[in-house]
């Protein structure tokens, strides 16, 4: 029985791995479950930009990730979904209003001048606004951490609520130091990044305005031409790029409509800057399409009855198995268990975000994964009954049922294609899980089971027909 | 053989008219009552759900239960005056409005906190969705549908022959309607609503109960491959007799983790395995009574091809 050897250091190999991969990996889960907000966005189409495509989206969920970040959330995602929406999900958050109202509004770029004079002041306030910045980024890195410290997260808590308040005047203290100009995002044609050279690490954004945005912004650099004085762009009232203009400007400003950023940037900081401009250069108007928030302990009641649910009903299957089917019942159990814990690993490996009609899609995919072990082991009672010795039954089990578990599993996955293409966000979620669990119950419920049987009947012992079909008259 | 399902198809044809029709008839009624065939919920006509819990209420130091009549008060006042509302478990509140944006629906929150009490912010679930993106998550959802029913009867078209995939599709769709019409009598007489969950299930029924019809058709094909001369209804009889207790042996399988699922599962999931209960009870129904009936039924009808014996068939009591 070398061959069923081999396969069994598989099985134990494969076994091993996904333990370790569940003893590893922390689940996703949801926000239905670890509770929060998601919100579905709808960017609207306006007179000016007739139709939102990939490059506006892309624009737009620029504005709202830098939005979302001055929030402070942990883990806040923003996505796209589809042709026109935005998906953002504010993991903890319990009452999303303010997220709410600062994600509606259109963005607003604006261009200033610096007053004169302000120069160290501005020097200054930046460098506070950096630092606060970086405590920022590391309070949020600490509350990720703390999870599941209810204490320690307090304390943060309050540390990010303080640093959000100092962050907000001290935006307000620079825009305080610039004289805002006519010129808004509205004027602004095109911004993209470009290598200074072809082949260059350094990098400059290039902005092109219209014949309006273009006289304005003449006026604006003639102004501050030379005096070290800077222009400040403010992408909604934050000041996210502060150039100067060269001593030469100073008789005419910048003309022509089109200047380019230098100074510092990589590919990387350039492009991002690019994406801030065009976005804010979009006049779109966001609409909260969608809202769905849970309490943090409503998704703690979830997560409880879906154990529950989970647990009686493989309970419930493995009793079934093994009182009908006796000792290839005991096998399918086994195998069904391996299935279990092997989906599980897959979901992990793979990234699976859980939810709760993700995991409704598990519990139920136990009650199917069974199937082909049904199949099987009433195909192997009719061999038997039909006369035939009990290896012979248990191969010709195997082999005749195959046709029919493909063809199921098909038809079941034709579906769930259908569902993942189709549907959005959960039910998607239910779709990938239904399939991982398809895919992984045909190597279960066939190569698993198999083995065992085959080893099982390989020990003497247990070759007793009886064993695998009650009530049958004759033992060969 | 001592069951033969050819032989009272007259019944199992009866009794799936009588569910369909009644099923029917109810989405006919909810369509004059409500404007739809069956009860739809949040998730597709758009409208907000606000479920609250007084935050007193977990440590038990509640003075009294939610006055109903205070609430209903406020919703007037704000000018919604017709939505619906329930007290859950004494401390515990669910509104379901038509969309409110953030400004009214904090509004609402505000007074309700003013003149009812403080609520629990970790036990609050807020649902908005807009009237728009509820007519296309339905758009999208039945799309589905219509493509999984496309994609199978293909599929079963290439492996099988083209009349299987149809009596599968047949068997198929009786299996929706059935789910449907239930849904449609309990939305008329237990207000229960339909959300895209539904759509999912009636997805996962159809990928499942094909599954079904398929192992009945599987044997089919084998039987007849061995004796081609055989006649087509005892053909399907045995192949059903032989696969009965496959049959009920995987949907019992199924259904055991959906009941522990509608008993322990919560209520966002009770109706979401309730509507599978249906479903694959109904989808072993149907492929043991009327896809191999059908089927039956159409093969008996065909000319006999040239090639095979005509042997003398025992004609139907």
């Amino acid at each position: 029985m070398g061959k069923y050897r081999g396969w069994l250091i598989v099985i134990l190999v494969l076994l091993m791995a996904a333990t370790w991969v569940i003893l590893r990996t922390p689940a996703r889960l949801g926000l239905d479950l670890r509770g929060g907000a998601q919100l579905t966005l709808q960017v609207q189409a306006t007179d000016k930009v007739p139709q939102i495509t990939p490059q506006v989206l892309a624009a737009v969920q620029g504005v709202v990730q830098r939005r979302i970040d001055g929030l402070g959330v942990a883990e806040a995602v923003v996505q796209t979904a589809g042709e026109d929406k935005l998906l953002v999900q504010l993991p903890g958050v319990t009452d999303p209003q303010q997220a709410e109202r600062i994600l509606k509004g259109t963005a607003q770029l604006l261009f200033a001048a610096q007053k004169p004079g302000t120069e160290a002041q501005l020097q200054i306030e930046r460098q506070l606004q950096s630092q606060l910045l970086l405590e920022q980024a590391q309070l949020l890195a600490e509350q990720a951490k703390n999870a599941d410290n209810p204490e320690a997260l307090k304390e943060i808590e309050a540390k990010l609520a303080k640093n959000r308040e100092s962050l907000e005047k001290s935006q307000q203290a620079i825009a305080s130091l610039f004289e805002p100009s006519d010129l808004t995002g509205a004027m602004l044609r095109e911004a993209f990044a470009s290598p200074i050279a072809p082949g260059s690490p350094n990098w400059s954004v290039i902005v092109r305005f219209d014949s309006q945005g273009a006289e304005l912004f003449a006026q604006l650099t003639k102004e501050i031409a030379g005096t070290g004085r800077s222009l400040g762009i403010f992408l909604d009232n934050r000041l996210i790029s502060a150039p100067t203009v060269s001593v030469e400007y100073a008789q005419t400003g910048i003309v022509g409509g089109s200047a380019e950023i230098s100074g510092g940037f990589n590919a990387q900081s350039a492009n991002d800057l690019a994406i801030q401009l065009q976005g804010g250069a979009l006049p779109v108007p966001l609409e909260v399409v969608e809202n769905r928030t849970v309490g943090a302990s409503l998704g703690q009641d979830s997560i409880r009855d879906s154990l529950y649910a989970g647990l009686a009903g493989l309970g419930l299957v493995l009793i079934f198995m093994v009182a009908y089917y006796r000792l290839p019942g005991l096998i399918a159990d086994i195998a069904l268990i391996l299935y279990a814990i092997f989906t599980y690993a897959a979901f992990l490996l793979f990234g699976v975000t859980l939810t709760l009609p993700g995991i409704a899609g598990f519990i139920l995919s136990i009650g199917m994964a069974v199937d082909a072990n049904v199949l099987i082991f009433e195909r192997t009672r009719e061999e038997l009954r039909a006369g035939k010795t009990l290896y012979r039954a248990v191969e010709s089990g195997f082999d005749r049922a195959f046709a029919s578990i493909l063809d199921s599993n098909v038809t079941t996955l034709i579906a769930c294609a259908a569902l993942f293409a189709l549907g959005t966000g959960f039910v998607r979620g239910f779709a990938v899980t239904l399939a991982i669990g398809i895919g992984i119950s045909m190597f279960t419920a066939l190569t698993c089971s198999r083995t065992f049987l085959f080893y099982a009947i390989s020990i003497p012992s247990l070759r007793k027909p009886n064993w695998f079909c009650p009530k049958l008259e004759s033992v060969r | 053989m001592s069951f033969s399902v050819n032989r009272r198809r007259s019944l199992w044809w009866g009794v799936s008219l009588a569910v369909i029709l009644s099923g029917l008839a109810a989405m006919a009624f909810s369509w004059a009552s409500l404007g739809s065939p069956l009860r739809l919920g949040l998730d597709f006509i758009g409208g907000t759900r606000l479920q609250l819990e007084l935050a007193c209420s977990a440590t038990g130091t509640c003075s009294q239960p939610i006055d109903i009549d205070a609430v209903r008060q406020i919703l007037n006042e704000q000018g919604l005056g017709n939505s619906s509302l329930q007290v859950v478990d004494q401390y515990g509140l669910s509104i379901r409005t038509t969309p409110l944006n953030v400004d009214r629906r904090t509004r609402l929150t505000d007074a309700l906190t003013q003149r009812i009490g403080n609520f629990d912010p970790q036990k609050t679930q807020i649902e908005t969705v807009g009237p728009t993106l509820g007519e296309e998550i339905l758009r999208s959802g039945l799309l589905a549908l219509l493509v999984s029913f496309v994609g199978i009867t293909v599929y079963l078209t290439l492996r099988f022959q083209f009349d299987y995939a149809c009596f599968a599709l047949v068997a198929l769709v009786h299996d929706v309607l059935v789910t449907t019409g239930v849904f449609a009598i309990l939305g008329l007489v237990a207000g229960v609503e339909i959300d895209s969950l539904f759509i999912v299930a009636l997805l996962t029924i159809i990928g499942f109960s094909v599954n079904d019809t398929v192992v009945i058709y599987d044997r089919v094909r084998e039987t007849l491959k061995l004796n081609p001369d055989l006649d087509i209804k005892e053909v399907v009889d045995q192949a059903v007799v032989q696969t009965l207790g496959r049959s009920i042996n995987t949907t019992l399988t199924t259904l055991l983790p959906l009941m522990t699922i509608f008993i322990f599962g919560g209520d966002t999931l009770r109706y979401f395995a309730l509507a599978l209960i249906i479903g694959f009870t109904t989808g072993a129904y149907s492929s043991i009574f009327i896809a191999s009936t059908l089927l039956a039924w159409w093969r008996d009808r065909q000319p006999p091809r040239p090639a095979a014996n005509t042997l003398e068939t025992t004609p139907t009591p």
